[in-house]
């Protein structure tokens, strides 16, 4: 039974069901396009199908072995393409199964993670993708990469439970995201409700049973400086460190060397359906790296292991069921003369896309004893030129983004996605827009453009989908998801009007001209062959698992580049005269009408002040200390003469009559005796 | 009424209908100095947007417009854009016509009370006090000011949503200087609810109509605070949602948005210290409310209407999001009070403030935001010299005031051993 179970495994028949979309998706999808209806619905009957049959198998299996080692494996994957323009792609993928059955298995650990486990039953999370990525990767030149990611740090993951709320998943949400802060000494503890949002349609689970009561939050971090202090707490996630195995060839200073890295950690669990108690824990880390051939020192575009990692292979990891290197042979890579040569070779063909990759085993190569070095060399024919290699066809669908406007107060964020298949494509595009930046829905609009046009003219496409969730300052990002039918053969350029937001002086980082990110969108669309595709299958956890995995259709992911605004700053220095001016104006206000809403009206002689400015500067300037001086005569008039009532002011004025008279025999004394 | 009121109504609109269809219309609905985060268009278009998509339109950050205004103002936004120039002129027309009708009912009952009072005047006063030319001039003064002051033009052109609240107000002191005591308490609820500062003009409200009777005045005050409840209870049902509170009041006084403006808030609760934000947020709040409320309710309980003038023109100056178009409509009062300005002495000064500082206002901006070579001292600079013109006048328009009172009652020559005197508060 065991060996049965071990077949089904083998198989890859443990499958992944995708789960049932929510009512409001299948009236979005019901507006995309044919393929697109049929991709979804055969995939379910398909996969409800062998997932029936296979969680029986699963029930056997457990029943026989609770905890052998047995039930967990551990794998590494090398791929090596060649891509055009000099360039290299290394792909690494280690992954580690665990059929851990209860959750109480969680507490014995063995080739997983400790950390990993406990996040399992710490957390309600069920699946997990984390992405810390440098550099950006080139869609029209390079291709689809085999695992997307966006510069920067990025984050997602589903929460399930019984009574799970909002709130729970907010807390749980950003606790998570302090542990892997702590795992991978990212900036990953800056994710919190201000830049999360909860996406609806994009991006889809992979793990099992997921129904409509799971929550889902994504976050990324563009600013996020990817280096060796990731690398490292990454390596150590992994069964044999980087002591030995693939592992070994990661070093940093060939890492951080390249046009593009990008380390990823993507955890799943997969369970029966409504049995809590019989699952599985996937683990996959990645790294994928561009190597730019010019800028490695040598001749000619000859590269080998060493000259991409600084050393050779020194073994496999010996906790690895399966260590395998995989080599493009066919495209970019036919032209490559591989030393040693590869011992297999496998040929792949997925929806109508053939692809060639020479196989080496590591376990067969280090099967005799003795240290030494294993090294693949790429030899390039002699007297190539460069500019007789053709460019690449571009990949179906690929996306740019840029920012229009000028000046720190408004612009537009403009996505432009193109469609160079010949059919009509649905496209779903989600957007993250940080607080300090206001978007306006109602400039929303999708423009179209032909291939071979220049200008956009004003043909409008019409949304089939559109989720916007306004953003809050200090609280919340703008979330918006649309989704569109883009005609074949063209280009739909997306764009929506923005203001730029003034922040309290201490809300601008350290270097406040630096500007401010805004987060890349993603893109998805369902691809009906695969052509340029090369992404995991759902149900499947290994990258062989990719070979022959032909679809009806094939779901893509597109990351665009992040945008840098500059929001227009104060001036860090002044603070205090800031209060203090705009208090003194409030108190340029407060002192005249205060006056004249306490103050007597006088009349006042007006001669006894001097005219001549020196001899009032003089007197000023030496009345100071002698209080005696009047400098008027006086004549009181009690206060609000003017404004009480005729009646009453009569008889002030006889009063005022009386105390004039009396005031001024006072003054004619004092003046007396100041003459003398 | 006559002929000339028509023609510079019909100048007033010509000028107007001229401008809106320049690309400054545009340009100046963009502008900070006019367009605040409440009453600027395209927010305003963003809401009736959002409410139409069925998204609340204050879960987001962008729409503090009332949800009445808003459910009113739909269907045109949705329906007929073309035509909201139009709509938006013609709304500023009747602001001026109903300045101008208030002006001419308020000369009339200058010159009744004079005749009463005329016996206790000084002798050598006439030229303080109105006259039968006032009947005529005065108003055609006020819709002169209203319909011609660039700032109104070009706050209306903007399409920015002061037009409605300038609307509102005249609308309120129209029905003041009327003596209709229900559309004064609905208009200045609507508006309370809509934009937090107008509740300071209960003040006059309760001078013209409760003068001697204190239940008088309660009975008012709670009869405001009904109206208030019933426009929030209004607003609720077409929102379905109590949002709409924290999204217009709230967002006015913890003052959200940093947006510059050319009032004091800005610049300072950018700058300011986050643990001192409460206290100086409450300060300033009370400074432009309740603080000269008081003291100038007490002052002036003789002359509502120049309460109301004031009170409005400190709003204009102090309220959190102050545009160009609330001073445009507080200097078109002005003009009711001709009888002062013989004792204004600032006005040059003013003057030369407000031309100053509004053409450095947009230079400034340029410089700070679009070249990058001045920063957001400049700008402020600017703004506080506007403040600090605006204080100017209005305390300049108080003493105005009391001299002119003084001086009507003894003369305006006042001798002292033969030597004329000089009036001063002291």
């Amino acid at each position: 039974m065991f060996a049965f179970y071990e077949e089904c495994s083998n198989k890859h028949l443990i499958r992944a069901l995708p789960p049932p979309p929510p009512p409001s998706i299948y009236a979005a999808y019901k507006h995309f396009a044919y393929n697109s209806l049929r991709f979804s619905v055969f995939i379910e009957i398909q996969m409800s199908c062998t997932h029936l049959w296979c969680v029986g198998a699963l029930l056997l299996a457990t029943a026989v072995a609770q905890t052998t080692p047995k039930d967990e494996h551990f794998h590494e994957e090398l791929v090596v393409r060649p891509l055009s323009g000099d360039h290299v792609n290394t792909y690494f993928q280690f992954t580690t199964r665990w059929h851990y059955g209860q959750k109480e298995n969680l507490y014995h650990t063995q080739l997983t993670p400790r950390v990993i486990a406990e996040l399992l039953q710490q957390f309600d999370v069920k699946e997990l993708h984390i992405g810390l990525t440098q550099g950006l990767w080139r869609y029209e030149t390079w291709g689809y990469p085999i695992v997307e990611a966006t510069s920067g740090a990025e984050m997602w993951a589903w929460f399930k439970a019984t009574n799970l709320t909002d709130q729970q998943v907010d807390k749980q949400w950003a606790q998570l995201a302090n542990v892997f802060s702590g795992v991978l000494c990212a900036s990953l503890n800056f994710v919190d409700n201000t830049n999360s949002i909860a996406p609806k349609h994009l991006l889809r689970p992979q793990f099992m049973p997921a129904n409509r009561e799971s929550f889902m939050r994504y976050a990324s971090l563009p600013r996020e400086i990817v280096c060796t202090e990731n690398l490292t707490p990454w390596k150590k996630l992994l069964p044999c460190g980087s002591a030995s195995g693939f592992a070994s060839l990661l070093n940093s200073g060939y890492v951080h060397n390249t046009k593009y890295h990008s380390l990823g950690l993507k955890v799943r669990t997969l369970c029966q359906d409504h049995d809590e108690d019989n699952c599985i824990l996937e683990m996959t880390q990645t790294a994928n790296l561009v190597y730019d051939l010019r800028l490695l020192e040598q001749s000619g575009n000859d590269f080998s292991l060493r000259r991409l990692f600084g050393m050779g292979l020194n073994g496999y990891c010996e906790l690895a069921s399966t260590s395998k290197i995989y080599v493009q042979r066919n495209e970019l890579g036919a032209r490559y003369q591989l030393v040693p040569p590869p011992p297999a070779e496998e040929t792949t063909t997925r929806g109508g896309y053939t692809v060639v990759y020479g196989v080496y085993d590591m376990q067969e190569q280090f099967q005799d004893q003795g240290e030494r070095l294993f090294n693949i060399a790429w030899l390039a024919p002699k007297g190539e030129l460069r500019r007789q290699r053709q460019k690449p066809a571009p990949p179906p669908i690929y996306a740019h983004r840029y920012l229009l406007g000028q000046g720190q107060e408004h612009g537009r964020i403009v996505t432009e996605v193109t469609n160079s298949h010949y059919a009509p494509l649905p496209i779903l595009v989600q957007e993250l827009i940080p607080w300090y930046v206001h978007a306006y829905l109602h400039t929303l609009n999708i423009r179209r453009r032909p291939l071979g046009r220049n200008e956009y003219g004003s043909e409008r496409l019409p949304f089939k989908l559109l989720h916007y969730a306004p953003g809050k300052q200090r609280e919340l990002p703008t979330h918006l998801e649309i989704g569109f039918l883009l005609p074949g053969q063209s280009s739909a350029l997306i764009t929506i009007d923005v203001d730029y937001l003034v922040l309290k002086w201490l809300e601008y980082p350290p270097d406040a001209n630096h500007g401010h990110y805004i987060n890349a969108a993603l893109v998805a669309s369902a691809l009906p062959m695969g052509t340029n595709y090369s992404a995991l299958p759902l149900e499947g956890h290994l990258f062989a698992h990719s070979f022959n995995a032909t679809r009806p259709s094939y779901v893509l992911g597109l990351h665009t580049e992040a945008l840098i605004v500059s929001l227009p700053t104060p001036d860090f220095s002044m603070p205090y005269n800031v209060i203090c001016l705009a208090c003194t104006v409030v108190a340029l206000a407060f002192g005249p009408i205060h006056s004249v809403a306490t103050k007597l009206i006088v009349v006042v002689r007006q001669t006894s002040a001097p005219r001549n400015f020196l001899k009032k500067l003089k007197e000023k300037l030496f009345s100071r200390g002698s209080p005696l001086l009047p400098t008027a005569g006086e004549a009181d008039v009690p206060e609000g003469a003017g404004c009480l009532p005729p009646e009453e002011q009569d008889e002030n004025e006889n009063d005022n009559d009386e105390e004039e008279e009396k005031e001024r025999e006072k003054e004619d004394k004092e003046d007396k005796e100041y003459a003398h | 009424m006559d002929a000339k009121f028509y023609k510079l109504l019909l100048l007033g609109g010509a000028v107007r209908f001229y401008f809106v269809r320049t690309p400054l219309a545009s340009l100046i609905s963009d502008r900070v100095e006019f367009a605040t985060p409440l009453n600027s268009q395209k927010r305003m278009k963003e809401g009736i947007y959002l409410l139409d998509q069925g998204i609340d339109p204050y879960s987001g950050d962008l729409v503090h417009e009332s949800p009445l205004v808003l459910k009113a103002l739909s269907g045109l936004f949705l329906n007929f854009p073309q035509w909201l120039p139009l709509i938006y002129i013609l709304l500023d027309l009747l602001t001026g016509a109903l300045l101008y009708n208030l002006s001419v009912r308020f000369v009339k009952q200058k010159l009744q009370k004079q005749r009463l009072e005329r016996k206790n005047y000084a002798k050598d006063t006439e030229q303080l006090q109105y006259n039968d030319d006032d009947n005529y001039d005065i108003p055609e003064l006020v819709l002169i000011a209203y319909l011609f002051n660039p700032l109104t033009v070009l706050s209306c052109i903007g399409l920015t949503s002061t037009v409605l609240s300038n609307l509102f107000l005249a609308l309120f002191l129209y029905f003041l200087t009327k003596g209709l005591l229900l559309p004064c308490i609905v208009l200045l609820a609507f508006e309370t609810v809509r934009s937090l500062y107008p509740i300071v003009l209960m003040a006059p409200l309760l001078l013209v109509f409760a003068r001697r009777s204190l239940i008088g005045g309660v009975m008012l005050s709670v009869l405001f605070a009904i109206a208030c409840v019933i426009i929030a209870t209004a607003s609720y049902l077409v929102l379905h949602s109590w949002s709409f509170l924290d999204g217009t009041l709230g967002f006015i006084f913890y003052f959200r948005d940093l947006q510059p403006n050319i009032g004091l808030f800005w610049y300072f609760f950018t700058e300011m210290f986050e643990h001192f934000r409460t206290m100086f947020l409450i300060t300033f709040q009370l400074n432009a409310t309740v603080l000269y409320l008081v003291p100038l309710s007490l002052k002036l309980r003789k002359e509502p209407l120049l309460l109301a003038t004031v009170l409005v023109a400190l709003m204009a100056v102090f309220r959190a999001y102050p545009s160009l178009g609330d001073v445009g409509f507080y200097l078109a009062l002005l003009p009711l009070w001709k009888r002062c300005w013989k004792y204004m002495a600032h006005g040059f000064v003013v003057f030369t403030f407000f031309m100053v500082t509004l053409s450095m206002m947009g230079a400034l901006w340029h410089l700070w935001i679009y070249a990058g070579s001045a920063n957001a001292n400049f700008y402020f600079g600017a703004t506080l010299a506007f403040s600090t013109g605006q204080i100017f006048l209005i305390t300049d328009l108080l003493f105005a005031h009391v001299k002119r009172e003084f001086c009507l009652y003894n003369g305006q020559k006042i001798m002292i051993d033969g030597e004329e005197a000089r009036i001063l508060l002291k």
